[in-house]
């Protein structure tokens, strides 16, 4: 025990620059969808002059350029980033030119022969030049022992931040390293359980975050933010393409309502109100959200694509809506992430049926998520004529056969998309909304264990 | 206060004994005293057979442990989780005061692990005389495994691990919280000590199942029977004994892509130096090389992984049992197995679904024919009609999946074809495709088809036409039908017999 004091204490003698103290470490996390901010805040002891103050222990991820330190007083000179890492090879090619000790060890009489040898190559093996002579290493394939005086100044186990500043004064004084690192991000996760007897949902709301950053943060004050900062790609650093943004088909309507969640510009924060250690490789869930009996409606949407025909019916969409509203709804804008609904089975134990992902959602939206097909709602959609008008112009008479096997009766929302604002409707078997340009619905009423069907005639042109 | 993010309500009913989470004492599970199971199939996979290798579909699993907590702040474990766990879909319920917070450690108990763990650590090197079989131990830490390398330190100097061609190797202080299998904690807080039944649910990767249907035409060609298995496999390392069983049918949406990387370890690599040789020739070098960067990149895997490596699947039919028993969850199906089972670790298992006996079947031959089109004689397709309805002997949700057909000659069975069927709803028609058949040749001309049957009896025969965009038929010297939008001609053709239909259009008009 005494000697494996003396050793540690010897070996960290032996180290090149200062590691920055670990006790006395404060951390703290702001964790963006992929991103994080780390601010690293720790005492370090300041010699006074030049001096190099190592970090072992940030994010292997580290975008280096981000980084900054402050300390009071010192001066930075340099800030460098190395990833060379310590491997036996390293080592040995680090060795060319250097002295090394060799021990052979006689397999016969287990003799040890300590001898000193110059590394003359690495290349594909080692040579050594022992005395005036050239040997390979363990060319014979007996046993030798290599022994290195020490580990190479810039080689260490894991990719090390190093800063060298110009202290002031002399003595002990509190920095902040802060930097930006990806492999650190959030997300949220919902359970939703609907009761089909009352039509309701509870919710909750977990935030799941998730590190591969490399490491591990002890004990860091975290703060989540519900938004994604716009980043700059390093490999191209170009003018960013128009990228339009993508539809939501879940979000039905946007909401208007501000809750008192804390907010940071258009970004809402979510502070954990305890410490905690994100360790590396561990995913953690903190809950945020415990909503019980919010109304929710569940029906069926099909949507036919323009001229789509099939032989065999399709099932419908199974949906479920609900409002985000502080009245009859969640009360809480949702940070983006999976929702899952579950639904209790005939002995009243929860089974999973279905999931859907959502987008960061303001509060009182109303959602509308789709958990997956209908077994037993089904439409088959059929072009019964197509006809030339004239020129380009068209007539399509479309048939929709819905059928339910179901033992209650049903309503499924029928889209017809494509109509690309250039289409009629000239005749149909009842009444259709134009949901947008591009689409039109019914609000079919499909009877228990029984058909329904809708004809519709369209005019186009192309 | 209210915009903190916590189940806040624990916190407050709870008087917060240990600030700290990392004081938090720890506490195991006892193992689940009772486990349910429910398998969904691979969401993209049609009607064809599951693949044991790379299994696509899920399941919720269910366990119900009894859990011992100390008063105050302490990191409650769940071990012997499946391996393929979705972290993120963890749910536990019944603790009191609730769950402060959730964790999945990723990184599992191996060489390599305990080697990263160690890192900048005291260990012990141990060494044995390979002659006089002395064994000797040095303290050392270890300063590096960047790339399976292992470089270490001891009093002597610094060294590479089994660099030297000695047999060396560590022994370490302790396990550093590295667990055999993913462990799942929670962190909670109780005000006395307290013994509770919680409920722990998840959703798990590497299971799925299928139907596989078997329907046996009588000698006749007017019924048949109809058997189905429902095969479950679960390719997790990790068993559920004596399970409530369930499959589910229908499509369930999925949205969740990867599962949070797993660190699964590996053995300790020990790369060295160059060791090559005066004798070595180059080629075996670079082949040498090309190895060591394949099981480098081997070391981390990002997907589930099964931590047992590649054991064979255990096949295991349950025959003369009780058929599952079905009820409606939502707009799915849920199958129940009626009995407790043991869904084994890397094992499929088949229960019965189904058996209708006697259930009334039309042969329908038929072929689809462009209009305006020459086609050479090819053999027409055979489908066998019914009708998924009580009359028929069916009316029962029938989830999709392969379907053999066997038709009986003599005592023997022979197989007919094989092929999907998707789900069908009670009330839907069934057609069950039985390939082509040479004895029926359907040749085309312009404006006219020839069917020759060489058949000893007559056949019943569907006949549709492809027409050209907006084209008509005007005229026809058989009575003229449609079907989904398309014409269709009915027709009986009589042992050893011809039948040509003629039949003109109009193209599309202005």
């Amino acid at each position: 025990m005494g000697l494996r004091i003396l050793l540690i204490s010897w070996a960290l003698g032996l180290s090149a620059g200062a590691p920055a103290s670990a006790a006395d470490r404060s951390l703290s996390v702001t964790i963006y969808t992929d991103l994080a901010l780390v601010q690293d805040r720790r005492d370090i002891d300041v010699k006074g002059g030049r001096q190099r103050i190592e970090f072992p222990d940030v994010s292997a991820q580290i975008r280096p350029e981000t980084v900054s330190l402050t300390a009071g007083d010192i001066r930075i000179v340099e800030q460098n980033f190395d990833f060379d890492l310590l491997t036996p090879g390293k080592l040995m090619e680090k060795a060319v030119g250097q002295v090394v000790t060799i021990v052979r060890v006689n397999p016969a009489t287990g003799v040890e022969t300590r001898e000193q040898a110059e590394v003359l190559a690495t290349n594909g093996g080692v040579v050594l030049k022992i005395g005036q002579r050239i040997e390979v290493l363990r060319d014979d394939g007996l046993p030798v022992r290599v022994i290195f005086d020490k580990v190479p100044d810039n080689l260490r186990a894991h990719p090390t931040l190093s800063v060298t500043v110009i202290g002031g004064h002399a003595g002990t004084r509190t920095a902040t390293l802060s930097y930006l690192t990806p492999g650190l991000g959030w997300k949220a996760d919902y359970v939703a359980l609907y009761n089909e007897g009352d039509s309701k949902i509870d919710v909750q709301g977990w935030v799941t975050l998730s590190n591969s950053s490399g490491v591990t943060y002890d004990n860091a004050q975290t703060l989540l933010v519900a938004g994604s900062p716009a980043q700059v790609d390093g490999a191209a650093r170009q003018p960013n393409y128009y990228h339009p943004p993508q539809p939501r088909p879940t979000l039905q309507q946007a909401g208007t309502e501000s809750g008192n969640r804390e907010r940071l510009g258009d970004y809402y924060l979510y502070p954990l109100a305890e410490r905690t250690t994100i360790a590396n490789l561990q995913t953690k869930q903190v809950s945020f959200l415990d909503v019980h009996g919010v109304p929710a409606e569940h029906g069926y949407e099909f949507r036919n694509h323009w001229l789509g025909s099939a032989e065999t019916p399709q099932s419908a969409k199974s949906i479920y809506a609900f409002s985000t509203s502080s009245h009859a709804g969640l009360g809480d804008q949702l940070p983006a992430g999976i929702l899952r609904f579950y639904m209790r089975d005939k002995r009243g134990d929860p089974q999973f049926i279905g999931e859907s992902r959502i987008d960061h959602t303001p509060m009182g939206s109303t959602l509308s998520l789709a958990t997956g097909d209908a077994f037993d709602v089904k439409v088959r959609a059929v072009i019964d004529k197509r006809t030339r008008l004239s020129g380009s112009a068209w007539q399509s008479d479309m048939r929709y056969e819905l059928s339910n096997a179901l033992p209650t009766p049903v309503t499924v929302k029928l889209l017809q998309d494509g109509l690309w604002g250039d289409a009629r409707v000239t005749a149909e078997s009842q009444k259709s909304t134009r949901r947008d340009a591009n689409t039109a619905e019914w609000s079919v009423a499909v009877p228990a264990n029984g058909k329904a069907s809708v004809t519709a005639t369209f005019e186009s042109r192309y | 206060m209210a915009a903190v993010l916590t189940a806040v309500h624990a916190i407050a009913a709870a008087p917060v004994l240990s600030a700290a989470p990392a004081m938090a004492e720890d506490a195991v599970a006892d193992k689940p005293s009772a486990l349910s199971v429910t398998v969904y199939r691979a969401p993209e996979r049609g009607s064809g057979s599951i693949d044991l290798d790379d299994l696509g579909g899920f399941a919720l699993i269910s366990e119900t442990r009894t859990v011992h907590l100390p008063a105050g702040s302490s990191r409650l474990r769940f071990e012997g989780v499946a391996d393929g766990i979705e972290p993120a879909s963890a749910i536990v319920t019944g603790l009191p005061g609730g769950v402060i917070e959730k964790n999945r450690d990723g990184k599992l108990l191996s060489p390599s692990a305990l080697i990263a763990a160690a890192l900048d650590k005291p260990v012990t090197l141990l060494r044995t005389d390979q002659k006089t079989g002395k064994l000797t131990r040095t303290a050392g830490r270890i300063r590096s495994d960047a790339d399976g390398g292992v470089v270490f330190e001891t009093s002597a100097g610094v060294e590479a691990l089994r660099c030297s061609g000695l047999p060396e190797t560590f022994s370490f202080e302790g396990l550093a919280d590295l667990r055999a299998t993913p462990t799942l904690s929670v962190l909670v807080r109780s005000a006395e000590p307290l013994t509770r039944t919680v409920t722990l649910s998840y959703l798990a990767r590497d299971f799925d199942w299928a139907a596989d249907y078997i329907a046996t035409v009588s000698a006749d060609g007017k019924t048949m029977d109809l058997g189905a298995w429902v095969t479950l496999a679960n390719g997790n390392a990790v068993g559920f004994p004596s399970a409530r069983a369930f499959v589910v049918a229908g499509r369930v949406n999925r949205e969740s892509g990867e599962v949070e990387p797993l660190d699964a370890g590996g053995p300790i690599l020990a790369q060295c130096w160059p060791q090559g040789s005066t004798s070595d020739p180059q080629y075996l070098q670079r082949i040498g090389l090309d190895e060591r960067e394949l099981e480098m990149s081997g070391r981390m895997f990002k997907k589930s992984v099964s931590g047992a490596g590649p054991a064979m699947f255990q096949v295991v039919a349950l025959a003369a049992q009780r058929p599952v028993e079905q009820e409606q969850l939502g707009d799915l199906k849920l199958y129940r197995v009626p009995d407790r089972t043991t869904v084994a670790s890397r094992q499929s298992k088949q229960v019965r679904l189904l058996d209708r006996t006697g259930i009334p079947v039309r042969l329908v031959y038929s072929a689809d024919v462009a209009a305006d089109e020459i086609a050479a004689s090819a053999p027409a397709s055979r489908l066998l009609r019914t009708k998924n309805d009580v009359l028929h002997h069916l009316g029962l949700p029938l989830p999709s999946g392969r379907i053999a057909v066997f038709a009986s000659r003599g005592a023997e069975q022979l197989l007919l074809q094989e092929s999907g069927m998707r789900d069908l709803a009670v009330d839907e028609d069934v057609e069950i495709s039985l390939g082509g058949s040479p004895d029926v040749e359907v040749a085309a001309q312009k404006g006219e088809t020839t069917i020759s049957n060489a058949r000893a009896g007559e056949i019943l025969f569907e006949l549709r036409l492809r027409l050209p965009a907006g084209a008509t038929i005007v005229h026809a010297d058989h009575p003229l039908d449609t079907k989904n939008g398309r014409p269709l001609f009915r027709l009986t053709i009589p042992a050893n017999e011809s039948v040509t239909v003629r039949y003109q259009w109009r193209p599309r008009t202005g």
